[in-house]
Parts: C-alpha cells; sequence; structure tokens
C-alpha cells in the first residue's frame, strides 16, 4: 500500500519542496524590490522635509534677527515705535518656531534640539531683551552703555548656530536615508540580475533533476512492461529507490514473479496431465495385453476341443492349461480389484493373532516347489513369531514379494527368505540374486501399475503388487522397503508384535 | 518313420507365451514339426540352423518387436522368402497393416478361430 503522508522520499514531496524553495526565492527577491521601493519613497519624503525644515529655519531665523534687530532699535532710541516693533517682533518668533518643530519633528534628536531652540529664545527674550527694553525706558544712557549689548549679539548669535544646526542635521538625516536607500536599491538590483540569471539555470537543472527522478525510471518501468508483455517474466526492476518509483518497481518485480510462478505452475500442470495421459494409454496396453494373452489361450484351447475330437489326454492337457490361465486371469482381476478396493480406502482388516513364521514358510515353500531353477534357504526362528493381523491380507504380501523374487530373477539363484522380531516388530524379508533394480526405477516402484523396466523385459505383470501389498502393510502400522544388494534385491516389511502373550520379544 | 518324419515340413513358432505356444501346436496338428522361439533372438537362433517351411509370428515379444523382426528378416533374406502369419492379440487395424507393411504373408488375430488359422497356415505352405 502506498503511504499517503507526504515525505521528501516521494517523487510528489520532493518536487513540491524544490517548487517551494524556487517560489521562496523569487519571493525573496521581489521582498527586496518592494523594500528598496519603499527606502527610496521614505528617502524622498525626507529630502522634501529636510527642505521645508530648511526654509522653515530660514524664517525662524529671520524671525530671531528681526528680534536681534528690534532690541539694537529699542536701545538706540526707546520710542513708541521701537517698542512697538519689539513686541510685534516678540510675538512673531513662536509661531515660525512651531512651524520648524513640526517640520522637524522626525527623531528625538531634533525634537530636543528644537525644544532647546524654543527655550532658548524664549530665555532671550524673558532674560535678556524684555529686562533690556525695560531699562532702555528707563534710562536709554544705561542700556546703551550696558555690557548686556555683547551679551546680546552673543545670545543671538548662539540661537542663530543652533537653529542653523535643525537644518543641517535634517539635511544630514535626509542624506543618510537616501544613501540607505540607494544602496538597498543597488543590492535589489543586483539580486534581481542574479536572479534573472540564475532562473533560467535553476529552471534547466530543475528539468534535468526531474528528468533523472521521473523519466529515468518511467523509462526503465516501460522497457520492462514491454518485455513481460513479450513473455519475458525473469525482468526485474531495480528496488533500491525510495520514493513511488520504489513501490511501483517492488510491485512490478511481484506481480512479474507472480506470473513466472503462475505460468510455471500452467507448464508443470500440462506436463503432469501429458504424464498422466501417457499413463493412462500405458495402463490400458498394459491391462489388455494382461487380459488379452490368458483370453486368447482360454478361447483357443475351448474352441478347439469343441471342434475337434481329440484323445483323453490331449483333453486333459488343453483343460489343465485353460484351468491355469483362467486362474491367472482371475487373479488379475482380483489384483485390479484390490487396487480399486486400495486405492478407494474401502479397505478392512480382519485381525487375529497368528504365527507370521509359519505362513512365511509356507508361502516360500509353495511358490517354489515346482521351480528348478531357485534355490531356498530359509531363515526363521524356533519360537513362533506372533503378530495380530489380518492373515489373507499379509499372506497377499508375502506371496506378491516371494513371486516378485522369483519373476525379477529370471537366471535362478538363492532365494533368501526370512523371519525375526526385533524392537517391538516382526521383519520378514525376501532376498533375490536377480538383476537388481536400477536406480532411476526405485522411487516409484510402490506407486500403483508402476513396473520400471519389467513390461520392456517382457515380464508379466500389472504394477499392482507392491502397490498393494504397501497399503496392506500401512493398514497394519508398518512398514515397506526394499534394500539393493551386490546381486538383486532384498524386499522386506515390518508389522508390529503381537502384544497379548509373553511370545513377543 | 524317419522318411515319414521329414516329409513334414517345418514350423517355426515364436511367442512368449508357452499356452499360446502349446495352442498353436495343437491348433496345426501333428501334420507338422514345430520349432519354437520364446522371442527374436532366439528366432534368429533358430533360423540360422533350420529352414523352415512358415513362420508364425506373435507380435508383442519381450525387446524386438515381432514387427522389427519381420522387417529385418525381410531384408536380409530377399530371395525364397519364408511365408509368415503374424499372430496378435492385438486385433486392431493398426497391427494387421503393420504387419502385412512389414512384410507378412496373412495375419490372424487372437484369440483365433483353430479352423481360420489352420487354413491360412496350410495354404501358404502349399503355395
Ligand atoms: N525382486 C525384484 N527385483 C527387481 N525388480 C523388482 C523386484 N520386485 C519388484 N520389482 C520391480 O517393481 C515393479 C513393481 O512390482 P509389482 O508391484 O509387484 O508389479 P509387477 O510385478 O506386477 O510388475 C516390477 O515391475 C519390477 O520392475
Ligand atoms: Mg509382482
Amino acid at each position: 500500500m502506498l503511504s499517503r503522508r507526504l515525505s521528501l522520499r516521494s517523487v510528489v514531496g520532493r518536487v513540491i519542496a524544490v517548487t517551494a524553495v524556487g517560489a521562496a526565492a523569487i519571493g525573496a527577491t521581489l521582498g527586496l524590490f518592494f523594500a528598496a521601493n519603499t527606502r527610496l519613497k521614505e528617502a524622498n519624503a525626507d529630502s522634501v522635509r529636510a527642505a521645508r525644515v530648511s526654509a522653515a529655519a530660514f524664517d525662524v531665523r529671520g524671525k530671531i534677527t528681526e528680534l536681534g534687530s528690534a532690541i539694537r532699535g529699542v536701545v538706540a532710541s526707546p520710542d513708541r515705535a521701537s517698542i512697538a516693533r519689539w513686541r510685534r517682533a516678540e510675538s512673531a518668533w513662536e509661531p515660525s518656531l512651531e512651524t520648524l518643530a513640526r517640520a522637524a519633528a522626525t527623531s528625538e534628536d531634533q525634537e530636543q534640539r528644537t525644544e532647546a531652540l524654543r527655550f532658548e529664545i524664549r530665555l532671550y527674550v524673558t532674560d535678556y531683551g524684555d529686562p533690556l527694553v525695560r531699562i532702555a525706558q528707563l534710562s536709554p544712557a544705561a542700556a546703551r552703555s550696558s555690557d548686556a549689548n555683547t551679551e546680546g549679539s552673543r545670545r543671538l548669535q548662539q540661537i542663530l548656530d543652533h537653529t542653523d544646526g535643525v537644518a543641517q542635521s535634517a539635511a544630514v538625516e535626509a542624506a543618510q536615508r537616501s544613501a540607505d536607500a540607494s544602496r538597498l536599491a543597488h543590492q535589489a538590483t543586483v539580486a534581481g540580475i542574479v536572479a534573472l540569471v540564475l532562473t533560467p539555470v535553476l529552471l534547466i537543472l530543475l528539468g534535468i533533476w526531474l528528468a533523472r527522478l521521473v523519466a529515468e525510471p518511467l523509462r526503465q518501468t516501460v522497457e520492462a512492461a514491454s518485455a513481460v508483455a513479450a513473455g519475458n517474466f525473469d525482468v526485474r526492476l531495480p528496488e533500491r529507490r525510495r520514493d513511488e518509483f520504489g513501490s511501483l518497481a517492488r510491485a512490478f518485480n511481484a506481480m512479474t514473479q507472480s506470473l513466472a510462478t503462475s505460468r510455471r505452475e500452467l507448464i508443470e500442470r500440462a506436463e503432469s496431465l501429458e504424464q498422466s495421459e501417457r499413463h493412462k494409454s500405458e495402463l490400458i496396453t498394459m491391462v489388455s495385453h494382461e487380459v488379452r494373452t490368458p483370453l486368447a489361450s482360454v478361447l483357443g484351447f475351448t474352441r478347439l476341443l469343441l471342434e475337434r475330437d481329440v484323445s483323453e489326454a490331449e483333453r486333459r492337457r488343453y483343460l489343465e492349461i485353460v484351468d491355469s490361465e483362467a486362474t491367472r486371469l482371475a487373479g488379475l482381476v482380483s489384483d485390479f480389484l484390490d487396487a480399486r478396493l486400495i486405492e478407494e480406502g474401502q479397505f478392512a482388516l480382519r485381525r487375529e493373532p497368528f504365527d507370521l513364521g509359519a505362513l512365511v514358510r509356507e508361502q516360500a515353500e509353495l511358490t517354489l516347489a515346482h521351480d528348478d531353477a531357485h534355490e531356498l534357504a530359509l531363515q526363521l526362528p524356533d519360537e513362533p513369531l506372533s503378530v495380530e493381523g489380518d492373515r489373507a491380507r499379509l499372506t497377499q504380501v508375502v506371496g506378491n514379494v516371494l513371486s516378485n523374487a522369483v519373476k525379477y530373477s529370471p537366471g535362478g539363484g538363492t532365494i533368501t527368505v526370512g523371519a525375526r522380531a526385533s524392537a517391538g516388530v516382526a521383519r520378514v524379508w525376501v532376498a533375490d540374486e536377480g538383476d537388481g533394480i536400477p536406480p532411476e526405477h526405485r522411487e516409484q516402484l510402490f506407486e500403483p501399475f508402476y513396473r520400471g523396466g519389467a513390461a520392456a523385459a517382457g515380464i508379466p505383470g500389472t504394477g499392482l503388487g507392491l502397490a498393494v501389498s504397501r497399503r496392506i502393510v500401512e493398514a497394519h502400522e508398518g512398514h515397506i522397503g526394499f534394500d539393493p544388494l551386490e546381486r538383486g534385491t532384498r524386499f522386506w516389511f515390518d508389522v508390529p508384535l503381537y502384544a497379548g502373550n509373553g511370545n513377543g520379544r | 518313420m524317419m522318411a515319414a518324419q521329414a516329409l513334414r515340413p517345418l514350423i517355426l513358432i515364436c511367442d512368449d507365451e508357452l499356452p499360446l505356444r502349446e495352442l498353436i501346436k495343437a491348433v496345426l496338428g501333428d501334420r507338422y514339426e514345430y520349432l519354437e522361439a520364446e522371442d527374436a533372438d532366439q528366432a534368429d537362433a533358430v533360423l540360422d540352423r533350420f529352414d523352415p517351411e512358415a513362420i508364425v509370428l506373435d507380435v508383442m515379444l519381450p525387446g524386438r518387436s515381432g514387427i522389427e523382426f519381420l522387417t529385418e528378416l525381410r531384408e536380409r533374406r530377399r530371395e525364397r522368402p519364408i511365408p509368415v502369419v503374424v499372430v496378435s492379440a492385438w486385433q486392431s487395424q493398426q497391427d494387421a497393416q503393420a504387419a502385412l507393411g512389414a512384410g507378412a504373408n496373412a495375419f490372424v488375430g487372437k484369440p483365433f478361430d483353430p479352423k481360420e488359422l489352420a487354413d491360412v497356415v496350410e495354404t501358404l505352405i502349399a503355395a
């Protein structure tokens, strides 16, 4: 499942992050321009104000000069006109100063300066001007001779200097601001040019990066998908990426793998179907051969007996052959019935305690009674070998293994048949000195209808004996198997010993 | 007695099943003298020493099949070919065709009618 969270590992996350960084850079450049523009406007406003301040300072300067001239007029001739001029000057400076104060109120320093100027002028009027006017009214001579005139000029000059100071400060401030503004404007311009040059470069890099990030894995995926479409399920995409393409690659690989698996399964199923078809036709061949041969004898001899007059001796011999071939057919039929019964699992044991050793001896002697090609060697214990099992079924097993030993050692030799109790089980073995079982046939020997090389060798049989024997032994909770010998094969089986009496060692 | 025996035609019966060899002998009766072989190799060995008038041949033999044996026989001995009757438990059309194609003079399916087989062999030897 794909994670819905945006992370820097995902393609979408990375593209968004890079876009955001680009947008932030463009925003910062614009912000710089905006700030520079604002500063420039402010600097403009400042120089306008500085001009106003210097105009106001000039006005104030005039008013102060008028104050000085008026007081000098009063000292020279303290008449009504000069005194009136003084009074006018006395009341005219304050509005001008107010204008200057308002114009210059850009910083605390300037405010303090204008305030100090106001105080100085007021002091000049009250502490110097007014008293001198009064003295001049009382005694013009005293006023004229007084040192106060020099003092007044000095103070006036100081006031004028301070007034100029206000104007100058305003001018300096304005110049400063304008320098700041133009520096900022310069920076903004440089940043703008850099941004202008870098943007296409960055866009190209971004394009290359996106191509790497998206186009290359996309191309790989398309190639791999085409390969899959062409039937090659072995292609794999690199899974090391941790973004969407990594997830895509993992999903893709899982898909191709499961496709490959299902194709393999289909092929295997088709092959096993083919094999079972082949088995079936082999089986039909085998059955028809196994059935037709004895049937041909039975029918042939019966017809012969019906059509011809034969001697009593011949009649007997023919009937004996018919009997033995019919018995062979009956054996085949019961083999098939057993196989079906056991295959379908409807198979009940009739258990009873009996001596397995005696059964083995009986069967061995019976099987080899008319066999001149083989020697029989018995290895049986003296005491009975008690097991609890289905006597008829176990007889079948012993008979199968014995008849195989005879059948598959056509060259004769010794057939060793033994039984013994060991570790809670009774073991029975039958060894022959035949050609043995080639390794390639060993695995399937206990499969129904499997005959190894026997059919090709022309040895009659159905391939059911060992399959039926294994079911019977396993129904007794036992095991059946074989050991290849240097010459021949030893087949063996184990069934549990009878626990009901003391005989089982 | 010796002369009478020498006059009896020699017939080779090649079949791996003893009861079937017995049956063929019983069907053909004591007009003929019999040689027996259980497989193609034995049949070849018999032919090295004897010159039978006819061969009764089974198809399903262990090892080389009757058809293979017959094909090789026909290739080896081009002049004076021995008449061959193929008998088979395989009554299929295919088997009959394969047998005749390989050079058999007659094909009789098993289980056969005793009279039919006897007639076929008699006709072939008389020819
Ligand atoms: N003692 C033996 N020696 C060699 N091969 C054997 C022996 N017993 C069994 N086999 C092989 O195992 C196959 C299966 O045996 P079985 O189930 O008894 O069937 P059948 O004898 O009818 O062919 C035989 O066809 C034969 O190839
Ligand atoms: Mg068997």
